[in-house]
């Protein structure tokens, strides 16, 4: 999953193929592209749940990183940047399709009578035969998991415990205080672990 | 003053250090078990990036990207150009019009200088000729200009040979 994102840092090659891409350059956005496209793809899976989907969001994400590229001032990391960007045009796509549904797939009321800081999950083992079945059975229970978080409480997550970002890099990314940040990171590591407790004990 | 989530947060997330931590820890109702819960979101945390999802085919999304890119950047050009062209076909229109109007301006100019009849001259106004005997003086005439402004009259005579005596005696 990491193999082509080894940048976590903005370094000076970074910055140059930016300036590039402001002067025009397609083929440093192409290297952009290729540093940053596995994370975006699976950034956004897990945020959407679908392959597809996520295939076009992170074109879509990656078609709007390029227009506004002349734009960037370089006041944050491009990699920070480039989520926001990303962050936005996931978070607009749950919030259409929520609307369209007509329903609210997601729950943002937690509270926290209803999850208890100490709370502890019984781990409950499930054996399968299949490795393959069982890897699928994984990923659906983390899929459905994550599915019920709202989509700002899976962008946290996702950024804090997969992209291994900063508090202060997700609240830029996302726009908010790193106080929210913090605060939705809570309730969402309290429901995961509520939702999934008795899958990764038995891992 | 941080809220309990975000100390908790902090916590998890080894950030909390001093006497923030201090004051954390002594407010927990039972450390072992917030101990056990801190170690559970860890392993959610490794859990969760174990099972993230990769990218298959990355080179063709790259290619797809570009394909697209070039796609979405293809009308935008033509229509930047469609838009200098229009843009100089319209400079060229605006230029042209101002050069005809001038020219235009300037033929009225000269044609109405040209035909504007001498409003009432400051000169005298011939209001009679008249011709002497030719017996007396072949080619002489007389003409009688008047001057209304100034209230003048002026009796031009000429081609007169002699003044008859009885002129002279007037």
């Amino acid at each position: 999953m990491r193999a082509e994102a080894p940048v976590a840092q903005p370094d000076v090659s970074e910055l140059d193929l930016v300036k590039r891409c402001q002067n025009g350059d397609s083929g440093a956005y192409d290297e952009l592209v290729v540093r940053y496209r596995t994370r975006v793809f699976g950034m956004i899976y897990n945020m959407v749940h679908n392959e597809q989907d996520a295939w076009d969001l992170a074109q879509d994400s990656f078609v709007k990183a390029w227009k506004s590229i002349p734009r960037f001032r370089g006041k944050s990391s491009f990699y920070t940047w480039l989520y926001r960007i990303v962050m936005n045009v996931t978070i607009d796509w749950l919030r259409k399709k929520q609307v369209k549904a007509g329903g609210t797939e997601f729950d943002d009321n937690v509270q926290l009578r209803e999850i208890d800081p100490a709370s502890r999950t019984v781990p409950r083992a499930e054996a399968l035969p299949h490795q393959r079945m069982e890897r699928r059975e994984v990923r659906s229970r983390i899929d459905e998991a994550i599915a019920q978080l709202s989509p700002e409480h899976r962008a946290v997550i996702l950024m804090k415990e997969i992209e291994d970002m900063q508090y202060h890099e997700i609240a830029e990314a996302l726009g908010c205080s790193i106080g929210t940040v913090m605060s939705r990171l809570f309730y969402a590591r309290k429901k995961l672990q509520n939702l999934l407790k008795d899958v990764y004990e038995s891992v | 003053m941080k809220a309990f989530e975000e100390k908790w947060t902090a916590w998890i997330d080894d950030q909390l250090t001093g006497r923030e931590l201090e004051e954390f820890l002594a407010s927990l109702p039972d450390r072992a078990t917030a101990e056990a819960e801190k170690q559970s979101a860890k392993k959610l945390g490794s859990f969760l990036r174990e099972q993230a999802v990769a990218l298959s085919n990355a080179d063709f999304f790259s290619h797809q990207l570009r394909e697209r890119l070039d796609r979405e950047s293809a009308p935008a050009r033509s229509a930047r150009d469609a838009v200098q062209t229009g843009w100089w076909t319209i400079r060229r229109l605006l230029w042209g019009g101002i050069t005809s109007l001038a020219v235009f301006a300037l033929c009225t100019v000269m044609v109405l200088r040209e035909k504007t009849p001498p409003s009432q001259s400051q000169y005298l106004t011939e209001i009679l000729t008249y011709r002497v005997d030719p017996t007396v003086s072949p080619n002489a005439t007389i003409s009688m200009f008047q001057k209304k402004d100034d209230h003048v009259t002026v009796l031009w005579v000429e081609g007169l040979q002699s003044l008859p005596a009885e002129y002279a005696s007037k």
